[in-house]
């Protein structure tokens, strides 16, 4: 529901909408109209098209962002290693990431993954499970600027805002539960392949 | 690690430097920042969950931070009030204890020279008066310094307490830029770690202290002890001092039932009361308030408080056992790391 649709169902109710005007909303929905002028590359164009936020209303994606930490990481600059202790994860908001697995330093690069590119993100069983282990090694593959969300900003999220941190965990699950479809499935097809491989032998 | 990220780690270690150093070099400064930010860390569970989902953010923090100063004026406003009646009653019951003294001195002399026949040459009493006497008069010449440092406080803490409200989400933002990627993750979880365990050990001491003041209190009201509401007040600050509280916050009490003829005022009845308070408070109160968030062994934190002494008095002895807590998590952290990449 956008910032619009939520005011004047407000008012059609008769509820009663905030007397005062807020200067960073008001900043905030200017910089987002799709006639403004101002940066097109903002954050608000940028989380408009991340699946994971798709449920969330301007103002919670606004308020979303204050919770999010920026870095900048350089070319082959490694972003974690396989086997780090995981506190959280990142959308990438410029540049992109390869994921290696059995990395061991930038001469030994590992087994390539994928590459992730913008507005994709990566790491988020690192802000789910309590004791998280990262699975694989991302590393920069360009100049690349990460928007990083941990374990305390979601804690803090889910005290401050309830309702966009439950909003959150529960699209955050179903992204895990489809991963998890996916790998069920692979896992069948790999088993079947196994299966067939020992009637042969 | 690129040139940038060199950069950024030795910033980061110069702001820590500095840090570290700031209540060395700004003592006049750094006390009540930092009494604000302990207070800032003991009431922010309280003042989240008031504007959780509200937009009314300020207007509570400003309601908390008034309350917060309102509460710690009131007992500086009452001592205050109360301070020439309160050194009158003390003056008059320290030459009540003076004469007291002499008398079971004499007695104890007179008994050492039937049984042994040595005279002893020393006067306790008029030792313990010229002692008195001199940090007596110290204390009143310095009564003026102590009391503008306390007005300058009354007038930081509350400021410096708003300035953590509405400010400190986005400092914590701009501190935790200048930390390099490779460490940041770990960097910044400690240091949530560290705030929240800080916060709720200061709380949970809070709470064990004001519990074992009211039964200290109640128990001394109810046998007609002096000076219920001062013992029982002192009881509950030292009993912040982990394993030594219990016994300093008792020997007011006991030296008053020592040196009293009072018959209302009983040892008996003073021992057992400190020993009700201490028993709740070990076998109740610290196991479930106090053990589960800082998880030290008992020698670990007798050694923690010694040494936090020697580096800040008081206020390192009640400080240290969290930094002490956050030092273990931090090696047990490193540890688990070096185990998985070795």
């Amino acid at each position: 529901m956008t910032y619009e649709k939520e005011m004047s169902e407000k008012i059609s109710r008769g509820e009663s909408t905030e007397d005062k005007l807020e200067i960073p909303l008001l900043k905030y929905l200017w910089n987002s109209s799709p006639l403004s002028f101002g940066k097109k590359d903002g954050l608000h164009s940028f989380f408009k098209n991340i699946t994971v936020l798709k449920s969330f209303t301007d103002n919670e994606v606004r308020i979303f962002t204050k919770f999010l930490h920026r870095r900048e990481f350089q070319n082959q600059e490694v972003i974690f290693n396989e086997g780090d202790s995981g506190y959280g994860f990142y959308f990438i908001f410029s540049g992109s990431v390869n994921i290696f697995i059995n990395h061991e330093s930038q001469s030994a690069p590992g087994e390539f993954v994928l590459k992730l590119e913008k507005s994709q993100y990566f790491g988020e069983m690192g802000l789910l499970e309590e004791f998280n282990r990262r699975t694989a090694t991302a590393v920069a593959s360009e100049n690349t600027v990460l928007l990083g969300l941990f374990k305390p900003d979601l804690e803090m999220m889910l005290e401050q805002y309830p309702v966009m941190g439950a909003k959150f965990l529960r699209e955050t699950a179903l992204i895990m539960a489809e991963r998890m479809g996916q790998l069920t499935k692979e896992i069948k097809v790999l088993r079947k392949k196994i299966s067939r491989l020992e009637s042969k032998l | 690690m690129n040139r940038n990220q060199k950069i950024k780690l030795y910033l980061f270690i110069v702001i820590l430097i500095m840090g570290i150093l700031f209540p060395v070099f700004f003592p006049r400064l750094s006390i009540p920042f930092g009494f604000a930010y302990i207070v800032y860390l003991m009431s922010k569970p309280m003042a989240v969950r008031l504007t959780s989902g509200s937009k009314k953010q300020r207007l509570t923090y400003t309601m908390v931070t008034l309350t917060g100063t309102l509460l710690l004026l009131f007992p500086l406003i009452v001592t205050f009030y109360n301070v020439d009646t309160n050194f009158e009653s003390f003056l008059l019951d320290l030459n009540r204890t003076q004469i007291i003294l002499d008398e079971k001195f004499h007695a104890i002399q007179s008994n050492i020279l039937t049984k042994f026949g040595i005279r002893l040459n020393i006067d306790p009493a008029k030792m313990l008066m010229s002692k008195l006497e001199t940090h007596g008069l110290s204390l009143i010449n310095k009564f003026p310094e102590y009391l503008s440092v306390l007005f300058e406080w009354m007038l930081l803490v509350p400021l410096f307490l708003y300035f953590f409200f509405i400010e400190s989400h986005k400092l914590k933002i701009r501190f935790l830029e200048i930390i390099p990627n490779p460490i940041f993750e770990k960097t910044y979880v400690l240091f949530s770690q560290f705030n929240t365990k800080f916060g709720e050990y200061i709380i949970a001491k809070f709470i064990e202290a004001t519990l074992l003041g009211l039964i200290v209190t109640l128990g001394l009201l109810l046998i007609g002890f002096p000076y219920p509401f001062i013992l029982g007040l002192f009881a509950g600050i030292t009993n912040i001092l982990p394993y030594i509280g219990p016994f300093l916050g008792a020997i007011p009490g006991l030296l008053i039932a020592l040196l009293s003829n009072d018959p209302n005022v009983s040892l008996v009845g003073i021992l057992v009361i400190f020993t009700i308070a201490n028993l709740v408070d070990m076998i109740l109160v610290f196991p479930l308030l106090v053990s589960k968030i800082v998880n030290l062994h008992p020698l670990l934190v007798v050694v923690s408080i010694m040494i936090g002494s020697q580096i800040a008095g008081v206020l390192g002895m009640v400080v240290i056992i969290p930094f002490i807590a956050f030092f273990k998590l931090l090696f047990k952290e490193i540890y688990k790391d070096l185990s998985v990449h070795l």
